[in-house]
């Protein structure tokens, strides 16, 4: 089953920000792509408040969440999600420039979906963004969200 | 019985209280405020001429006495009253004191018919003496005790005087002696400290002088017995009359004397030694002649002070020195022992000692000649058994069981506990220094007859050798090793202050470090992604780039990813500092077949001769080690690729307490003038276009052995291969 659901990409740095898009146009999903600059940002898109309160479209299909972001960092938005009753079954990607301990253990403490680190090479980075948008857009099966009310 | 109970039964001797006196004189006790006699000595009337009633005052014949006793009272400062006073148609030397029990003892002695002119010849020589006393070199004191025995002998005609000596013990030596022959030569000879009991010894030291004219007299009792008001007997302590112990008599008889008279010897207040004037017969001397001899041993006692004093201070102030040039050396040196061992013989010195210890939980070290480390242990064990923060002796047999057999190094020792919570000892130690003792008689014997102790009978003569016993320590070499202990504690505790101190902000730096490398982590690796990502697409999108153009794309490429695998080498090995090692048992065969074949998954167009032997088990942390070899088969694999065959054998055996392991190739190899680079981080022996690496591989398999507290090696020639090998104790034990 395809889902049409947007994908939600919280990326602060315009180049990652581009490259990663470009990366997620070449393996041709059609999911929009929502993009919220900075953890609070995310959250507003999520919760439906600020500048998205009334946004048409359903909960995205994922998260891929840069883990260093401005005003609310990427760990803080995770818990945010994963501690509310009906967003914590959206799933969440953290996406890392390195493999640092601390952030592994803490993403995967608070309910992380997926931890991936953003390779140098380009190559690489491509195949894993392409793979990220392709297993999460079009492979998994989402949790049934539509039966679930806001509170 | 043993010696100890002889002692207690002599010292338990009334001598103090005799109840009599000797018969040289006569006495009258006086209660000191009513002015009534409480008891008289029986020959009063005899020796005196007056017939005295206890209960009343001093009838009207005696009325100088009574003008005396006022002139006495009148002068408080005066506690011994002596004076030559006329009653009826004689004169007496009167000596009046009051002792403790609130008694004026009055005594009564002959006055001889020249005793006048004499006390001012007495007065001459006296003076004579005094000087002579300075005139010698301070230093000199045999001289100084030889000239006071002749003096005193002279003045009082007693045909031997001698100067004795106590040591720690009691047992007195005889340094100087005036002998003019009737009598035998002492000079030289020790006598056993129970020749004078505890009780006497005390007695020489409240009164100085003491007077037998006769060792075979009858003592003349007191009458009544017992002071009838206080109903109990008089204390005669401080009375030139008393009566000594029949004990004392049958001594004097035995050492073939019949007379004598000793005069102490009191420095800073303790009993040093004595002046014992002997005379074969019967001797008497006049009370003046007493008071000269008295004076003269007090000048000689000050003399003995003055010599202690100087040789006491200069002791002290070449001990500060020392004690700077330690200190300084303590100061430089992080390590008390790697200290005392540079400032050895300072330390030794410091307290005259031949050999020293450092007692500490984890080592000794011992200094000089000292015992071996297991005998200091059992020191140290012994020590702590005390429950003393300091010890010395120089008789250590003679307290720690089993100490004889360090005797000849040991005899000695001296010990500061220089720490508080720990049984951290430094120790001094003394060698045996063998003495040969000539005693006046057999120190050992004592004669009983019917359940009664006897003094000895013999005093030829004895010789003994003295083992086990070292120098003794002296007050000024106890006090600096005090200060020393002080000093060390102080320098401990604020090395440990310093060290918190310094632990705190090691702590802080370690933690902005850690923030530090964190930020790098992220915020470097990006742009390098960057970099590649963009370059890439530039590649992508221009399909008729010119092959230059493309070429400096890639060029840009390369750099941004091999400078992105540096920053991930980079923080490999600075989280190697700050990860704690999970050590467990290390399948090492596993590890080595793992890395190996993940490395030449990617290269398989290559031919590589493998030789793996079958790998002894080891512990480690498995990650950290799968990172050394990681690194070390890379390097193998890289540095053979220009070989037609790579050849890489491995290796493993256990040497000792470690297991070692060793890889070797057939590869570039290196030159050995480089060996001290290669471990460390950036060093690289072969240019980058020749082989690719970011020159940290090897400072990281240093890193991660050296944090196992084991070894790296390397061994290489150019072009004919290397070998790397480390090794990984058995046990080991991480500080961290």
């Amino acid at each position: 089953m395809t889902d049409y659901r947007p994908i939600l990409l919280v990326e602060d740095n315009p180049k990652d920000l581009e490259l990663t898009l470009e990366a997620l146009r070449r393996c041709n999903i059609v999911n929009e792509i929502a993009v919220a600059r900075d953890g609070e940002e995310a959250l507003d898109y999520l919760f439906r408040r600020g500048k998205f309160e009334g946004r048409n479209e359903g909960e995205p299909t994922v998260v891929l969440l840069d883990l260093k972001l401005p005003k609310i960092d990427g760990l803080e938005v995770l818990e945010k999600i994963k501690s509310h009753a009906f967003l914590q079954r959206v799933p969440v990607v953290m996406l890392t420039s390195s493999r640092e301990e601390q952030d592994l253990i803490a993403s995967y403490e608070l309910g992380v979906n997926a931890f991936v680190v953003k390779p140098v090479e380009f190559g690489q980075f491509m195949e894993a963004i392409s793979n990220l948008g392709v297993f999460w857009a079009l492979l998994n099966e989402p949790a049934p969200l539509r039966d679930l009310e806001w509170k | 019985m043993s010696d100890a109970r002889d002692l207690d039964i002599c010292a338990s001797e009334p001598i103090r209280i005799p109840g009599s006196i000797q018969p040289h004189g006569a006495m009258i006790v006086l209660d000191a405020s009513s002015q009534v006699i409480t008891q008289v000595s029986a020959n009063v009337s005899t020796f005196v001429g007056l017939d005295l009633r206890v209960g009343e005052g001093l009838p009207e014949e005696l009325r100088s006495l009574r003008e005396a006793i006022e002139r006495k009272a009148a002068d408080a400062d005066e506690e011994r009253f002596q004076e030559a006073l006329q009653i009826g148609d004689r004169t007496w030397t009167v000596l009046m004191h009051a002792n403790a029990q609130g008694r004026l003892i009055i005594e009564f002695e002959q006055r001889g018919e020249q005793e006048e002119q004499a006390i001012e010849a007495l007065f001459v020589r006296l003076q004579a003496f005094s000087q002579s006393l300075l005139d010698h070199s301070m230093d000199d004191l045999t001289t100084a005790a030889r000239q006071t025995a002749v003096f005193v002998r002279a003045i009082t005609g007693f045909d031997r005087a001698l100067v004795y000596r106590f040591d720690p013990e009691w047992n007195g030596h005889v340094i100087a002696q005036a002998n003019n022959g009737e009598l035998p030569n002492y000079l030289g000879l020790r006598f056993p400290s129970k020749d004078i009991p505890p009780q006497a010894r005390e007695l020489y030291r409240t009164n100085r002088l003491r007077l037998i004219p006769s060792a075979s007299y009858e003592p003349v009792p007191l009458v009544p017995a017992v002071d009838p008001e206080l109903n109990a007997p008089l204390d005669l302590s401080l009375a030139a009359l008393r009566s000594v112990s029949p004990v004392h008599l049958e001594y004097m008889r035995n050492m073939g004397t019949g007379s004598s008279m000793s005069v102490s010897i009191l420095v800073d207040g303790a009993l040093w030694g004595l002046v014992a004037c002997h005379s074969r017969n019967a001797h008497t001397v006049s009370a003046n002649a007493r008071a000269a001899a008295d004076f003269a041993v007090q000048a000689f006692s000050m003399r003995v002070s003055a010599n202690a004093r100087l040789e006491d201070a200069s002791l002290r102030v070449a001990l500060s020195a020392l004690q700077g040039r330690l200190l300084a050396i303590m100061a430089e040196e992080n390590e008390l022992s790697a200290a005392l061992a540079r400032g050895e013989s300072e330390l030794l010195s410091y307290a005259d000692a031949t050999g020293a210890a450092l007692a500490s939980d984890d080592e000794i070290v011992v200094f000089g000649a000292a015992p071996h480390a297991a005998a200091v242990e059992s020191m140290v064990e012994f020590l702590e058994s005390t429950g003393r923060q300091e010890f010395y002796t120089d008789h250590l047999g003679a307290q720690m069981p089993g100490a004889e057999r360090f005797a000849e190094q040991a005899s000695g020792l001296l010990a500061v506990r220089i720490s508080e919570l720990y049984p951290h000892w430094l120790i001094w130690f003394r060698p045996e220094v063998i003495r040969t003792v000539t005693w006046g008689g057999d120190p050992h014997m004592v004669v009983r007859e019917s359940g009664r102790i006897h003094p000895r009978q013999s005093f030829q003569s004895w010789q003994d050798q003295e083992r086990g016993k070292s120098t003794p320590w002296r007050e000024a070499e106890l006090d600096a090793a005090r200060n020393l202990r002080n000093a060390i504690v102080g320098i401990v505790l604020r090395k440990a202050e310093v060290l918190a101190n310094l632990s705190e902000s090691l702590q802080r730096s370690n933690k902005e470090l850690e923030a530090f490398s964190y930020s790098v982590s992220h915020d470097l690796r990006a742009p390098f992604r960057h970099i590649v990502g963009y370059s890439e697409l530039l590649k992508g999108r221009s399909t008729n780039l010119d092959a230059k153009s493309r070429h400096y794309l890639d060029s840009i490429s390369e750099s941004a990813l091999a400078a992105g695998r540096l920053v991930d080498d980079l923080l490999n090995f600075s989280h190697l500092g700050r990860t704690q090692l999970a050590l467990k048992n290390v399948d090492m065969d596993k590890i080595v077949s793992e890395v190996r074949h993940s490395t030449t998954r990617l290269i398989d167009q290559r031919q590589i001769e493998w030789d793996v032997a079958a790998l002894p088990i080891a512990r480690g942390d498995p990650t950290l080690i799968r990172q050394v070899w990681q690194n070390l088969i890379d390097n193998a694999v890289k540095y053979t690729a220009r070989e037609e065959v790579s050849r890489i054998a491995i290796r493993g055996w256990r040497d000792g307490d470690e297991i070692c392991y060793q890889i070797s190739d057939n590869g570039v190899g290196f030159d050995m003038a480089y060996l001290g680079k290669l471990f460390g981080v950036f060093q690289r022996l072969q240019r980058t276009e020749d082989f690719q690496g970011t020159g940290i591989g090897l400072a990281l398999v240093r890193r991660i052995i050296d944090r196992h507290k084991g070894r790296v090696w390397a061994e290489g020639s150019v072009g004919e291969g290397a070998t790397f090998g480390f090794s990984l104790p058995l046990k080991v034990r991480i500080d961290d």
